[in-house]
């Protein structure tokens, strides 16, 4: 019998090369592709919102966003991704269609999301006027702060993007692609980074 | 070749950096200027005189101005790709090396062979073109164009790729400026105060607008000290953006503002990585434009001859470059602000030839000035100008009273007035008006959030625009809702301002109103007799203001001479419309990354990169790249690798990523109820673990989409889309779910990347299948049914969908595994498949099989056809309404004669049958009247060893045997065609159910 191996591959495991990028010296820009998580869109079944958001709330302790925000969680992400619908990210198994089935058993269906998009984290210095070549959305800290997610496009791609806790005490975005445009906009971004100086790389973890 | 001397710049002043100095090319002769130059300005430093030749009549020209409304000094700038036509010279920032060319000259500057057109110029007039080369017709294109192009014009385009980059950026702020003089400056100060988020644009490369040229005090400083605090200020301010080399140049809905910032113009090449320019598009709450006014000319006879140039202009030239433009300069003004220039040229050092001052009056400091200065002052206008190529020598004054003077000046100020800068403020189809007080129009009807101040408005004096200025700013940041101490104003002096409007001197010579595009007073005057009266018309007939400076220094003048022929007021004769942009933007800027690979977005499918080490040649299917075959070595063209994989399926089995195909989750305890009323046929009663072929119609009857939907739960149902309208039917169906059936508990969601899908078609591919899926799962026929859908685990543990559905009439399975596994799913199906020469295939091989077996796709879902015409009416379920039953009915879409999907092959077994070719009934002449359809389909067939295909034809289905005529007038074709059944191949299905 043949020996099958199932090797998972990202979205932008060719494109990505780890390590510098553009104009040299200290990087003004940070990408980081985050890898192999979980990603699991809820959507409460009609008239069942409230059912749908008690649940979310006993499985992970805080309310899920109602808004478009995001609400960080002890090990998930919750990203709102449109009325009475989220996003469930994660990392390590702990919330995957087979965890979360019972928990919203008759309250709000489920679609696994985890392999239909790729996951990029964008900080440093010049993580917003790079972001400005990419999106209309204000990224100004009194608008756009920690915790703010905006369901938008990007490159006329759509993406989910929001503003993660700092890191260093510099602004952290995260942007979710569809997996097939992943590469298309991978370029664009480094287009737009080049100039700064960007420092490439890729993590198991969130 | 040495450097020329710069025998014109003056020993001192200047915003320029004597340390640096800087040297560049015009025209092959090596000039040195400094930084802080423009081309144009360092060509005044240097004694060039004559910088181009115009448009029409190919007259020698030299720098009428120093701004962005420079309708003359227009080169050729850099070289080989790089070259750029048409830049302005009194914008282009000087930098080591630059190489500029003047234009429209041939062989060369100082001789022009096209100079010649001057001694027919009474032939040239408005509306010539038309005129002269009406007929015969068909010479236009081959012959007139050609010949005119080449002798008018402007600069060559660089005709090769343009090997620089440039790129698109948002901002967003509570208050946008449009300039940086007195007045913008002001408003900066007032917004950025109070807390606001503000964005200064400034188009020129130094902060300041006029107090750069003309200077003054602020608040009891000299004006560039003054510029230097408040610049200081507004950097110190974490929410002021000062954005210099940026011009703001159109408005946009919803207070949307396009930009254009030139980031690297000023250097030779752009530095590795970056743009060199970017297109802004700047959000703002409000926005001031304080983009000054424009000085215009008078037009009088030789007002084009070079050493000409606007008063404003020799001041900047002078004070901000200490260039001096000319040695012994005389003067023409009908207003106060004229005579500063003569104050500059005095104390800079140079000689007044004389002030010609239209006005009847001139103040007593004036008059003490010209004694102090020892020059006269003239009380009348300019009648005429000596000179020629270099430069002006003498000038015939005309004096009020009727006597004649003449002036000797190596150059000649002019003053006519100032005009507010109106474009920004008439975007939106404001219509200017007219301020008797200063003979201008002025903003009315501004872009809501928008306003105007100082010089823009119409505020002459320094005092009234840091005024405006300072108010428009504080307004603007209390409207965006911020309320910070916006402390004191700056305070200036007002200059007096008097004028008497001229416009026209009347002369013999030419005379030009529009010096970009040789449109000259008596031109206007035809236009009017010829019945061109509208301003709309007079703009259309002559071309006035429609050149690279869009009239900037003309418009006004051409509308006051139109006006005074037609006996109307200025105002009552009114304003073209204004358009943006305010100044020429490249398309490089506009489309930014989206050029070459990076046009649109692209989409790859899982198994890409596999697929091209496999060497698959790829063809765009949307922004799809796909695999569309795989060659292999020694064959010699697609036709023989697609042939290959077509028969490695149809005898052993083949895969094919399909991973493009729509996919979305439809969920909830009304999915079922849903789906029947989105597909023409049922799906509430599909029974779980089954697919079922679906067919939607829009809401006219007409066929939307088509593809499998399975129910893989009671509450859960899977359907694909076809590639091309994945997109538009998840919208559809989010609109049926939102808008038509929200009573209906369903929800949707895209799955279209969550999996990794592949068809694997063959008599053998259940064994393939067998070798991947763990020994535990079923597929026997029995087991696994045609049409069945149901998770199966792989080996390894890995759990996947499997579905016995069929597109290539062959036993044939889709598997989908979650998208990251893609790859591996492809190499594992090339060791699973091994054994039995498994073959990957393509979109060709694909087409080539669906063809064969008659199941139609895009060319037949042609937005033209009904389920009836494509063989599919019997799927319409009469049990339940649908979207499109209704429609679906009328009189027309189920007429009988309708053109249906029939089956076409060529009576010539060795003929190519085309896409496209037209059915005609033998014996009958080719034409609309006797058009029965035409050839939707074709591919060669292996099985057949023929060219076969599909067709909408009328009444096709019954005509099966009916020898009918294919007329392909395109490739002059026209062959005999047998009408047969639309399945060529295993027309019972036995193969894909065995």
């Amino acid at each position: 019998m043949a020996d099958f191996s199932w090797d998972v591959r990202s979205p932008l495991d060719r494109a990505l090369v780890a390590g510098p990028y553009g104009v040299q010296g200290d990087a003004g820009v940070a990408l980081t592709e985050i890898r192999n998580f979980d990603l699991i869109q809820v959507m409460a079944r009609r008239g069942k919102a409230g059912e749908t958001a008690k649940a979310a709330q006993a499985r992970f302790g805080a309310a899920a966003p109602e808004t478009p925000k995001t609400v960080a969680t002890a090990d998930a992400t919750l990203i709102w991704s449109g009325p009475d619908q989220f996003l469930v990210l994660s990392k390590g198994g702990k919330h995957t269609m087979a965890a979360l089935a019972p928990v919203f058993a008759g309250s709000a269906s489920l679609s696994d999301q985890s392999h239909a998009r790729a996951l990029i984290s964008i900080s440093g210095d010049k993580a917003r006027a790079m972001l400005a070549k990419l999106s209309s959305v204000d990224l100004h800290p009194d608008v756009f702060g920690v915790g703010a997610a905006a369901a938008t496009s990007m490159d006329h791609t759509s993406v989910t993007l929001w503003r993660g806790d700092d890191r260093n005490g510099q602004a952290v975005f995260n942007l979710l692609v569809f997996a097939t445009f992943a590469e298309s906009l991978w370029h664009t971004i480094l287009d737009s980074a080049a100039e700064y100086g960007a420092t490439i790389g890729h993590s198991e973890d969130l | 070749m040495v450097a020329g001397a710069q025998t014109h710049r003056l020993a001192n002043g200047g915003v320029i950096d004597r340390s640096t100095s800087l040297s560049f090319r015009f025209d092959g002769k090596t000039l040195l200027g400094f930084q802080g130059d423009t081309l144009a300005s360092a060509l005044v430093a240097n004694g060039v005189k004559l910088v181009g030749r115009s448009f029409k009549y190919h007259r020698p020209r030299g720098v009428l101005t120093a701004g962005s409304e420079e309708p003359n000094a227009l080169v050729e700038l850099r070289s080989g790709a790089r070259r750029e036509p048409n830049t302005k010279a009194t914008t282009a920032e000087l930098y080591e090396g630059l190489e500029a060319a003047s234009q429209n000259r041939w062989p060369s500057l100082n001789f022009d062979v096209m100079s010649v057109n001057q001694l027919f110029a009474p032939i040239f007039v408005a509306g010539f073109y038309y005129k002269t080369f009406m007929w015969p017709a068909k010479f236009w294109e081959a012959i007139y164009e050609p010949a005119i192009r080449r002798a008018a014009g402007l600069g060559r385009a660089a005709g090769v790729s343009d090997p620089d980059h440039y790129d698109k950026a948002w901002a967003h702020c509570d208050v946008v400026i449009a300039g940086s003089g007195p007045a913008g400056l002001a408003a900066a100060l007032a917004a950025g105060r109070s807390g606001a988020r503000v964005i200064l644009c400034e188009e020129d490369f130094v902060l300041g607008g006029r107090l750069l040229a003309d200077g003054g005090a602020i608040d009891g400083l000299p004006a560039a000290e003054w510029v230097a605090r408040a610049v200081a200020e507004l950097t110190a301010l974490p929410d002021v953006r000062i954005m210099t080399r940026t011009t703001l140049f159109g408005v946009y809905d919803g207070g949307t503002y396009g930009a254009i910032e030139r980031v690297n113009d000023h250097v030779p090449v752009p530095p590795e990585h970056q743009v060199r320019q970017r297109l802004w598009r700047i959000v703002a709450k409000r926005c001031v434009v304080a983009a000054g006014a424009i000085e215009r000319p008078i037009v009088f006879a030789g007002n084009d001859t070079p050493g000409v140039m606007m008063a404003s202009a020799m001041r900047c030239y002078i004070n901000r470059y200490a260039a001096a433009p000319a040695r012994r300069i005389a003067l023409f003004t009908n207003n106060e602000d004229g005579w500063r220039t003569a104050e500059t040229a005095i104390a800079a050092g140079l000689q007044v030839a004389a002030v010609i001052d239209a006005r009847p009056d001139v103040s007593p400091a004036h008059r003490s000035l010209a004694s102090k200065g020892g020059f006269p002052v003239l009380h009348g206008s300019v009648s005429a100008v000596d000179g020629g190529k270099t430069g002006v020598r003498k000038i015939s004054v005309a004096l009020t009273g009727g006597a004649r003077a003449e002036v000797e000046a190596d150059g000649l100020a002019v003053s006519g007035g100032w005009n507010p800068a109106v474009g920004l403020t008439s975007y939106h189809r404001g219509r200017p008006k007219w301020r008797d007080d200063i003979a201008a129009f002025v903003p009315d009807g501004a872009p809501p959030g928008m306003v105007a101040a100082g010089a823009a408005n119409g505020a002459f004096g320094l005092g009234a625009c840091l005024r405006e200025g300072f108010e428009a700013g504080a307004a603007a940041a209390r409207d965006a809702g911020r309320g910070g101490n916006i402390g004191s104003m700056p305070v200036a002096d007002d200059e007096a301002f008097s004028l008497t409007p001229l416009w026209h001197v009347a002369g013999k010579g030419k005379a030009f109103v529009d010096q970009q595009h040789d449109v000259t007073a008596s031109d206007v005057e035809l236009a009017q007799r010829e019945g061109f009266q509208s301003v709309e018309h007079l703009k259309r007939y002559t071309t006035l203001g429609m050149a690279t400076d869009q009239g900037k220094t003309s418009n006004v003048a051409g509308l006051a001479i139109m006006a005074a022929v037609s006996g109307k007021s200025i105002p009552e004769t009114g304003t073209t419309i204004y358009r943006p942009p305010y100044v020429p933007v490249a398309i490089g800027a506009f489309a930014g990354h989206h050029r070459d690979e990076n046009f649109h977005a692209t989409r790859l499918t899982p198994s890409h990169h596999w697929a091209a080490e496999q060497g698959a040649v790829f063809v765009d299917t949307g922004l799809w790249k796909r695999a569309q075959w795989y060659p292999h070595a020694g064959e010699k063209d697609w036709l023989e690798s697609v042939t290959r994989e077509v028969k490695a399926v149809r005898s052993g089995v083949g895969f094919c990523d399909v991973s493009t195909l729509g996919k979305i989750d439809v969920h909830g305890p009304d999915a079922g109820a849903f789906l029947d009323r989105v597909y023409i046929n049922a799906f509430s009663s599909l029974a779980v673990g089954k697919a079922r072929y679906g067919l939607m119609l829009r809401e006219d009857g007409i066929v939307y989409d088509d593809g499998t939907t399975s129910r893989l739960a009671e509450d859960h149902y899977f359907l694909t889309t076809t590639t091309a309208k994945a997109g538009l039917v998840m919208q559809h169906l989010e609109f049926c779910r939102q808008v038509l059936f929200p009573e209906l508990d369903v929800q949707l969601t895209s799955v279209s990347d969550q999996w990794a899908q592949f068809s694997i078609a063959g008599p053998s591919a259940r064994k393939l299948l067998q070798q991947i899926v763990d020994e535990s799962e079923d597929l026997s026929n029995e087991g696994f049914p045609f049409m069945g859908a149901r998770e199966v685990k792989l080996r390894g543990g890995l759990k996947a969908r499997l579905f016995r559905i069929s597109f290539s009439g062959e036993m044939a399975f889709e598997i989908s595994v979650p998208a990251r596994y893609g790859e591996a799913m492809a190499r594992n199906l090339m060791i699973a498949g091994k054994p039995f020469g498994v073959t990957p295939y393509g979109t060709e091989a694909l087409g080539v099989m669906r063809i064969e077996k008659g199941h139609v796709a895009g060319p037949e879902l042609n937005g033209t056809t009904t389920a009836g015409d494509l063989g599919l009416g019997k799927m319409m379920s009469t049990k339940k309404h649908f979207i499109g039953r209704v429609m679906a009915g009328r009189e027309a879409l189920t007429a009988p004669n309708r053109q249906v999907v029939v089956g076409i092959k060529p009576t010539d077994k060795a003929r190519r049958l085309r896409s496209g070719a037209h059915i005609i009934p033998k014996g009958e002449t080719p034409g609309p009247d006797n058009d029965q359809g035409y050839v939707t389909s074709v591919c060669f067939s292996p099985v057949l060893d023929q060219w076969i295909g599909l067709g909408l034809v009328e009444r096709g289905r019954e005509r099966i045997g009916e020898i009918v005529r294919a007329h392909d007038p395109l490739r002059s074709e026209d062959y005999d065609v047998e009408l047969c059944n639309s399945v060529f191949y295993d027309p019972d299905g036995g193969r894909q159910r065995g």
